[in-house]
């Protein structure tokens, strides 16, 4: 039952035993006192059921900008169609790579191993392959827009999660995320991959570490600092 | 001691290309006896089989590492000695570490030339 008529019944109840005709006075004052404590009781009610009815229209209303929010994320769009695509792109990437490099390898293996002692004949055998191997190069150009439309599928999710992180004040969680067992392989095994923008130890540094004059387990901490620069 | 050009040398890698890019660079190098493993598992299993001058291995493969094929061959008694050189794009100064402690004879990061894989065979072997 609501609050509010909890405390229209009672009061409803008082008024019925004060007109009950009671002639005991401390009957009187405890019903006067019991009508001031209803009165009270009704005021603290409609207050607490106001405040409840502003937290569930709070809380709907939060739920349906979640749900308009989760809406504009586009995230059926983004498995089903962005994902996927991406992957099938980049899968495109590595087999064009390897036709290409088998292409560029066998010409070049072909012409090492060219013996043909006439030298007009070895020329235009060597022609014939550069020309070749230079057609095979072009498919850096169907790479770098595949690579690129990867790039943009990347962007706009990255965009949208974003948004939505932000709207809904979205912060990261502070406990530590378990380690998969693939994480945790990589990490024993120092599966590092390669780095962008070249080594991130030079030959040379690693040259040194191997000579014998900078044994590994003499390197002081500024020869380590440096490596690290 | 002239290092002998027909010795047989085990190239480790999980690329088909990587492999048929350092066969060559072998043989301009004049090394042609080159037998290959796709894994460390595979090259372990071919080390027991057979004695090999030289092993040239890549780090990142599965199911075994080349850095788990060098901690392996370098606690067996009977391959222990065999030089091993790891050719890795994993250029983090820990990987180095890492490997030169777990006894690896040199270090080359990808990509590198046949320049590059000659002075570290010449560096582990001798000069030839």
């Amino acid at each position: 039952m609501p609050a509010a008529n909890v405390a229209a019944q009672v009061r409803t109840s008082l008024a019925s035993l004060k007109a009950s005709d009671l002639q005991d006075a401390q009957i009187m004052e405890v019903l006067k006192l019991a009508h001031q404590l209803t009165d009270t009781m009704k005021l603290f009610f409609s207050s607490l059921d106001q405040s409840i009815c502003q937290e569930f229209n709070y809380i709907a209303d939060y739920i349906s900008r979640t749900r308009d929010e989760i809406a504009a994320l586009r995230p059926n769009d983004i498995k089903t169609q962005r994902i996927p695509t991406a992957g099938q792109e980049l899968e495109a990437v590595v087999g064009d790579t390897e036709r290409a490099t088998e292409t560029i390898m066998s010409e070049a293996e072909a012409v090492l191993c060219d013996e043909e002692a006439d030298y007009d004949a070895y020329r235009a055998n060597v022609e014939a392959r550069m020309m070749t191997i230079i057609e095979a190069c072009s498919f850096q150009d169907l790479a770098g827009q595949r690579v690129s439309k990867v790039v943009t599928s990347l962007r706009h999710v990255e965009n949208r999660v974003s948004r939505f992180a932000e709207v809904m004040g979205v912060r990261d969680a502070d406990q530590v995320v378990e380690e998969t067992e693939e994480e945790k392989r990589a990490r024993e095994q120092l599966l590092n991959g390669p780095a962008i923008g070249g080594p991130e130890t030079s030959q040379d540094d690693i040259d040194a570490m191997f000579s014998d004059a900078a044994p590994v387990s003499d390197l002081d901490q500024d020869s380590i600092d440096s490596l690290f620069d | 001691m002239a290092v002998d050009m027909t010795m047989p040398i085990l190239v480790v890698d999980d690329y088909k290309t990587m492999i048929r890019i350092i066969r060559n660079l072998l043989k301009q190098i004049g090394f042609e006896n080159v037998d290959e493993a796709a894994d460390g598992q595979e090259a372990y299993a071919k080390m027991q089989e057979n004695k090999y001058g030289l092993v040239i291995s890549d780090w990142n493969m599965e199911p075994m590492t080349g850095y788990e094929l060098l901690q392996k061959v370098r606690a067996d008694e009977s391959m222990k000695a065999t030089p091993f050189i790891m050719v890795t794009a994993e250029s983090k100064t820990e990987n180095v570490v890492a490997a030169k402690r777990a006894g690896v004879n040199n270090y080359i990061v990808k990509p590198f030339n046949a320049g590059t894989l000659k002075s570290k065979m010449s560096a582990v072997l001798g000069d030839f």
